[in-house]
């Protein structure tokens, strides 16, 4: 028995002590640069300054609006990848499930990266090089300012949502194609219409995965940065300034190191309560439907 | 069924659009991209792709497609790695079930930003600022709850009895590891490499903070191409650029995009 | 080849005793089958003696040897599971093998042994495929042919044939004794069906809630079962209890017409056990019980009679298949007093029975 516990200890002993180099140094490091008064100079000479930073950080109206942009972003996306995904996954079900193909079409935004996604939408909505204005001028005569600080919202929600719903989309078409197709026959042979199948059969066994999706596509949302920071950085006024942006901008910008780490410090304590909490939700949700 | 059919043709052209809009950029010559910003191209051209594959000093797309390639591998590669045997534990043993798991599922909801930081503090202590294998160790740890999550499935689908054959057949640990457990894990392995891959690749943040010249990796090199070019951005070279950066993970993922669904669906199945 | 000896074994999963004080001595080259109910703990004694359990209490000894503590590859033994356990990305020839090469046996004799096994099993054709190419008789052959190639102290099987169809499993069946018949080997068979135990066996031991009940030869448990559990559990159909009381004149059926002498005729007597193929259907008046019958089932060698007394007790008799009854109709049944088996109240076997 002793020597199980030796065995156990060593097959653990790769992922441990790769995570105790890779995160629980840098976790202790950025406790020591949270509380002092750090620059790119003064580097290995911290000052401590106490709870100096995060008071600042407290204190900062930036971070608290950049938290507002974070948290709406993420909801925001979240609900509209998931609606549109669901729609596709059950619309197209009986396409796809003789057409495979059809999945390896719609998922191509999700193997892009957002970062590259976020520059081809400076190209696709330039206002003189980009399709989009030059089709809405062909057709309509009019085009919005994608990128004004009045629209600039509306425009980063799109390109997000665009870019992940297939994230939300092959999550529904596993769980619809997962629905036992006798549960559909019973239902059909006692006269059920598609419309009512959908509501009160297929959409109340599909619910776990909706929660998760939901609870995914937050997550994601709530930490953006890539496609954001390369399609219009922190936004005009800092419109587009998300959580992950605003501690960039703390950091490498104005090279306020301990003020973004108190910042991060605070990031990571709320989404280790988001997860927790949304965790408990979920879960939650699964056994209710048993 | 035509309904349908108009309906998937219409979504895969809205969700595609920038990637079909950046495609064709890049084969107009540029004189014709501020002329014709339609997506029909008037005389198409090699031009873009011959001037973006044509090393230069302001842009050496080889160089980051070389790095990009090195630090994906390396974080594709490490999670399976050291995830394997301590899937195998937790399973079997229930080693690390009650705080090893939750906190490396966590890893997946945390910003990276807030590992970013830390890290180029570490990094620049310990000379892995601006490396290969420095930005290869972050993008392991970006994968690695997925590859726990993918094994940890993937051996639990492995019967007991299976390995209790094994242990009869005279199988010690090494053995029951290498030559049972492990080839029958071969699905969830190609399935977390494929993924880890393409999110390794197309990882951003931490080569735009964790590298400056060396080791640039390919998604923040095409940005800088945005950035420098003085006297405004030369759209078909550029269009070109992020062309051949998304090629690799998009030839990998289309090929193996059922690999994909099943990554998609460990993800969340352990939420 | 080896003697396998249990000495007061035990298992508890947490408050669980499901294994209980278990001691047992399978002499070498004897073919023993534990049987009993399903969950009564044959898998679990048997993956004890492989090791694949740690014993809560008490010692295994093979071939003199304690390895109580011992892992399983060091005890020599080999299994053949009820899944089979088949390495799926093995070809049946790696999956024969492996045994061989994880010894590190020279390739030439793997090559040797696998080849001699899959003559024994008749797998030659097969050797090449995946063990998802093959039928579940196939299936089953390689399993034992991974555990005979090894050459073990001893053979365990745990239910091998509850995963094939009735046809296959009598076929397999002939062939696990020829098997043994032809390698000699100490083996110990698990099974819950009584036709595999009373075939295969040269020694059953019965096993219930853990505690091993009887132990002996199929032909000693089934025509002196020590208790009426044994009693009913092997044979089919089930033997009839019949509750009966011991009079001056000798022993009387529950409501029956008339009493039979037998030397068991004492106070303790509670019922009387008859199996249905001892039983006859006799005039109304003419056998040690009266009844009406319930159903009739033709099964073609014989006639099975469900009959039921004024009690309310119910016999079954196989009757002559050319015997027709019509349900409802007032029968006697009869058996020969050599037939019947005593128990007391609490279920055991009186002496002299
Ligand atoms: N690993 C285990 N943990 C807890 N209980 C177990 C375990 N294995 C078996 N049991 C219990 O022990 C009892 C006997 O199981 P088993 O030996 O498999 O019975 P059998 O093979 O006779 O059907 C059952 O009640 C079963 O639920
Ligand atoms: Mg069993």
């Amino acid at each position: 028995m002793r020597s199980r516990a030796f065995e156990n200890a060593v097959l653990a002993s790769p992922l441990v002590l790769f995570l105790l180099a890779i995160l629980g140094f840098p976790a202790l490091l950025s406790l020591v640069y949270a509380v002092s008064e750090t620059t790119f100079r003064t580097l290995t000479a911290p000052r401590f300054v106490g709870g100096a930073n995060f008071a600042a950080v407290w204190a900062d109206g930036a971070f608290w609006r950049a938290a507002w942009f974070s948290l709406r972003f993420g909801a925001i996306t979240a609900v509209l990848q998931c609606a549109l995904g669901l729609f596709l996954a059950v619309y197209l079900y009986p396409l796809i499930r003789r057409h495979g193909w059809m999945v390896a079409v719609l998922i191509v935004p999700m193997i892009v990266a957002p970062a590259m996604m976020g520059l081809m939408y400076r190209l696709v909505l330039h206002e003189f090089v980009g399709p989009v204005p030059h089709y809405l001028y062909l057709w309509f005569g009019w085009s919005p300012a994608f990128l004004s600080p009045a629209n600039v919202f509306a425009t980063v929600v799109a390109a997000e949502t665009l870019q992940w719903t297939p994230f939300a989309f092959l999550l529904f078409l596993a769980a619809y194609g997962a629905i036992p197709q006798d549960l559909r026959e019973a239902a059909m042979v006692d006269g059920t219409r598609p419309w009512r199948l959908f509501w009160r059969i297929e959409l109340p066994l599909m619910m776990p995965t909706v929660f998760v999706a939901l609870f995914v596509r937050f997550i994601d949302g709530f930490r953006v940065f890539d496609n954001i920071y390369t399609l219009v950085g922190a936004g005009p006024g800092g419109a587009t300034t998300s959580l992950s942006i605003y501690i960039f901008e703390t950091f490498l910008r104005r090279a306020e190191i301990g003020k973004a780490m108190a910042a991060a410090v605070l990031l990571f304590l709320a989404s280790t309560l988001l997860f927790v909490a949304a965790r408990a939700l979920v879960l939650r949700g699964r056994e209710g439907r048993g | 069924m035509a309904l349908r059919w108009a309906v998937f043709g219409l979504a895969a052209l809205l969700l595609n659009f920038p990637v079909i809009a950046t495609a064709v950029t890049a084969f107009k010559a540029p004189g014709e991209v501020t002329r014709n910003p339609s997506l029909w191209i008037e005389e198409p051209t090699l031009a873009n792709f011959a001037a973006v594959l044509t090393a230069s000093d302001r842009l050496n797309i080889y160089h980051h497609l070389g790095n990009s390639l090195v630090a994906a591998l390396i974080g594709a590669v490490l999670p399976l790695v050291v995830a394997f045997p301590l899937a195998w534990a937790m399973v079997r043993r229930g080693v690390g079930r009650g705080v090893l798991f939750p906190v490396v599922v966590n890893l997946r909801a945390l910003p990276l930003i807030i590992f970013a930081i830390p890290l180029y503090m570490m990094y620049a202590a310990a000379g892995l600022l601006d490396t290969r294998l420095g930005l290869g160790l972050v993008l392991a740890v970006v994968n690695l709850p997925l590859a726990v999550l993918l094994l940890v499935n993937a051996v639990g689908d492995i019967p007991a009895e299976l390995e209790e054959a094994a242990r009869m057949d005279g199988a010690r640990l090494p053995r029951l590891l290498l030559r049972v457990v492990l080839p029958l894990c071969r699905p969830a392995f190609v399935t977390a490499f494929v993924f880890g891959f393409i999110t390794a690749w197309n990882e951003f943040l931490f080569g735009l903070i964790l590298t400056t010249r060396e080791a640039v990796p390919v998604t923040v090199g095409a940005s800088f191409f945005f950035a420098t070019a003085g006297g405004g951005v030369q759209w078909g070279m550029a269009a070109a650029v992020m062309v051949v950066a998304a090629l690799p993970p998009l030839v990998l993922g289309l090929v193996m995009y059922r690999r994909i669904t099943g990554s998609v669906m460990a993800g969340a199945v352990k939420g | 080849m080896a003697e396998i000896r249990l000495e007061g074994l035990s298992k508890a999963f947490g408050a669980h005793r499901v294994v209980r004080d278990v001691s047992l001595t399978v002499a070498d080259g004897e073919f023993c089958v534990f049987v009993g109910p399903s969950g009564c703990g044959k898998s679990t004694l048997l993956r004890l003696i492989a090791g694949l359990e740690t014993a809560s209490a008490g010692r295994i000894l093979i071939g003199g040897e304690d390895v109580t503590d011992r892992e399983p590859y060091d005890r020599h033994l080999s299994m053949v599971f009820q899944s089979y356990a088949l390495y799926p990305h093995m070809s049946v020839r790696d999956n024969i093998a492996f045994a061989l090469r994880t010894a590190r046996m020279p390739e030439r004799e793997v090559a040797r042994r696998v080849a001699e096994a899959a003559r024994i099993l008749r797998l030659e054709g097969l050797l090449e495929r995946r063990p998802a190419q093959l039928s579940g008789g196939q299936r089953q052959r390689v399993a034992i042919g991974r555990a005979i190639v090894r050459e073990p102290k001893a053979f365990l099987f745990d239910e091998p044939l509850s995963n094939l169809d009735a046809a296959l499993r009598a076929d397999t069946r002939v062939e696990i004794a020829a098997l043994h018949r032809t390698l000699g080997a100490t083996t110990i068979y698990v099974t819950h069906d009584q036709v595999e135990a009373m075939t295969l066996a040269d020694r059953i031991v019965v096993l219930r809630e853990g505690r091993m009940v009887q132990t002996g030869t199929p032909r000693d448990l089934y025509e002196r079962p020590g208790d009426v559990f044994v009693a009913q559990f092997l044979g089919s159909p089930r033997m009839n209890l019949v509750p009966a009381a011991a009079e001056a004149e000798g022993v009387r059926l529950a409501g029956g017409a008339r009493a039979f002498a037998a030397p068991w005729a004492r106070g303790p007597l509670a019922q009387v056990g008859v199996r249905p193929e001892q039983c006859r259907i006799v005039a109304p008046d003419a056998g040690l019980v009266a009844g009406l019958v319930r159903a009739s089932e033709y099964h073609g060698s014989a006639l099975h009679v469900v009959v039921e007394t004024a009690g309310g007790d119910r016999l079954s008799v196989l009757a002559p298949p050319d015997l027709s009854l019509r349900e409802g109709e007032a029968v006697g049944v009869d058996f020969a007093p050599e037939a019947a088996h005593p128990f007391a109240a609490d279920g055991t076997r009186l002496q002299g029975g």
